[in-house]
């Protein structure tokens, strides 16, 4: 690779951290609408797929290291993926060490880390052999995740039934565009369903508030009451193996290694299913608490790394929830990229190996180095001064564009629908996965009844 | 505040007023898709403009709209 190349890689890896050091922090940000409108929008500007993957590695792991932040300093969740930790987070603040929390949780990180990256290029050397085989039958293969996933979903039985109707609403949006004459006949729409599927539980929660009977049956909320803990001042850099001690990093990197091999499933179940098992046996609820944490965030952490690197090295497809998900746009974001010819095809193993530690070692140094030292103080800047609102009406205002660029103006529309369906099964039980693999499935699923 | 204090809703995990999210959502919306269809050049000029343009909005919703949260700093030891 080229100095010059190095140098984009970088700059990009040190953006990614700064950018989701802070977009980690606001709560309730969902994992995959806010990485992959942003991944996806780098991709179509024309970026070089070693700055895109470089951009993708440093914000995942910036993302993960500060998600949890907002836990140990205010008790609430920063994502979707933090939310099991809160409970431990609680019992460390009880104690009155809120700020060993913290330490334990990104320690744990950086952890789940260094043993995901380089597992997940030994376990996607060992599934390359097969991944022509793979890649040849991939429609039945999403079908079978989608079936898959849905028997992991919360409601199995509406996950299931619901496969082939949601197909049906993709595919016929997909054949009227085409009937119209909106987009030619040798394109997709991709994006913006995706999108669709993604801001779902937002729209419809909005669409129920229309409704005044349901507004006026709503609990009365005031502003959120946030008291930010100052800690004491760090010294020198922080390093994660002296803040935790032997146990906890063996249980760490144990619980990463699994966290890795399971990249196929749901990071979230994994964290907690993990999370509990290795802990179980512990008494004292401090230590109980501070493994827990140090664990979970490793889980996470590995399984968000592995669930992107395996599919991109060894296959090409997005064959796992986080490659479905918030990495999407490093397999599909056509025109540039199309599971024909993404990143798996543009770079080599090695090319996204050094990349992919470029990215993520400028994201620990940076994040893990920050975070440490200024939590209280970066937590209590985007607490004070980003409003919520303006995070959701930036995400509603990039999902209207990309779906107008898609297929113009009726595509608003259509997303809209996809967004309302999506959001409604969302509600009932059906995850996001069973959803996407359903949006990869539907042409080769709904193929079979032709 | 207004005089009748209306209550916030929990939206994507924290609370909004709604008036100040349809605002939010209406100027981010406004300025990223026309930002979309005024650019004057091919590929990837639209998708630059657009970005652009919801970025603006984010910045402008986020001086005109107070985060609805009540921030205390607190000392704490550890014991």
């Amino acid at each position: 690779m080229d100095p010059v190349i190095i140098i984009q890689v970088i700059i990009a890896a040190v953006l990614g951290a700064g950018l989701y050091t802070l977009i980690g922090i606001a709560p309730g940000t969902d994992e995959t609408a806010v990485l992959a409108p942003v991944t996806i929008a780098l991709v179509l500007l024309g970026f070089s797929p070693y700055v895109i993957v470089a951009f993708f590695m440093s914000a995942i792991v910036a993302k993960k290291l500060t998600d949890s932040i907002p836990v140990a300093v205010a008790g609430i969740p920063g994502g979707v993926m933090s939310a099991p930790m809160v409970e431990h987070a609680m019992t460390l603040k009880e104690h009155g060490i809120p700020n060993t929390s913290i330490k334990k949780m990104s320690s744990g990180s950086v952890i789940g880390t260094l043993v995901a990256v380089p597992l997940s290029f030994i376990v996607a050397s060992l599934i390359l052999p097969y991944a022509d085989v793979i890649s040849e039958h991939s429609g039945l293969i999403f079908t079978l995740g989608a079936v898959f996933l849905a028997l992991l979903a919360k409601n199995k039985i509406l996950s299931l039934l619901v496969i082939v109707p949601f197909a049906i609403l993709l595919q016929g949006l997909q054949h009227l565009y085409w009937g119209l004459e909106i987009i030619p006949g040798d394109t997709s729409v991709f994006v913006s369903f995706f999108l669709g599927i993604t801001i779902g539980p937002i729209v419809f929660s909005l669409v129920e508030l229309i409704n005044k009977n349901h507004r006026d049956n709503l609990p009365f909320l005031d502003k959120k009451d946030i008291k930010i803990r100052k800690g004491e001042k760090e010294e020198g850099v922080p390093n994660p193996f002296k803040i935790l001690d032997r146990k906890e990093a063996g249980s760490s990197a144990a619980g990463s290694v699994l966290g890795t091999l399971t990249f196929f499933l749901t990071p979230v179940g994994m964290t907690v299913f993990i999370g509990e098992f290795i802990t179980r046996h512990i008494k004292d609820p401090v230590k109980r608490a501070s493994r827990a944490l140090a664990t979970m965030d490793g889980v996470t952490n590995a399984s968000y790394i592995a669930g992107t690197l395996i599919p991109l090295i060894a296959i090409g497809l997005p064959l796992s929830p986080m490659a479905i998900g918030p990495a999407a746009g490093l397999f599909n974001s056509p025109p540039e990229y199309t599971p024909e010819n993404n990143i798996h095809h543009l770079l080599s193993g090695t090319e996204i190996l050094i990349v992919t530690v470029i990215g993520v070692a400028v994201a620990l140094l940076i994040t893990y180095y920050i975070i440490i030292r200024f939590a209280p103080q970066i937590v209590g800047f985007v607490f004070k001064f980003i409003p919520h609102e303006a995070l959701i009406g930036l995400f509603a205002g990039l999902v209207v564009m990309l779906a107008f660029m898609d297929a113009g103006f009726i595509n608003i529309f259509g997303t809209l629908l996809v967004a309302l369906v999506a959001g409604l099964l969302y509600r009932n039980g059906v995850n996001y996965g069973v959803m996407f693999m359903v949006l990869y499935a539907a042409p080769w699923l709904l193929g079979l009844f032709g | 505040m207004s005089q009748e204090k209306q209550s916030l809703v929990d939206i994507w995990g924290d609370n909004v007023n709604l008036k100040d999210l349809l605002i939010a959502m209406a100027i981010c919306v406004a300025l990223a898709l026309g930002g979309f269809i005024i650019a004057p050049g091919d590929d990837p000029q639209p998708l630059i403009f657009g970005l652009v343009g919801g970025v603006l909005g984010f910045i402008i919703s986020s001086i005109i709209i107070k985060p609805k949260r009540v921030v205390e700093h607190v000392e704490e030891e550890e014991s």
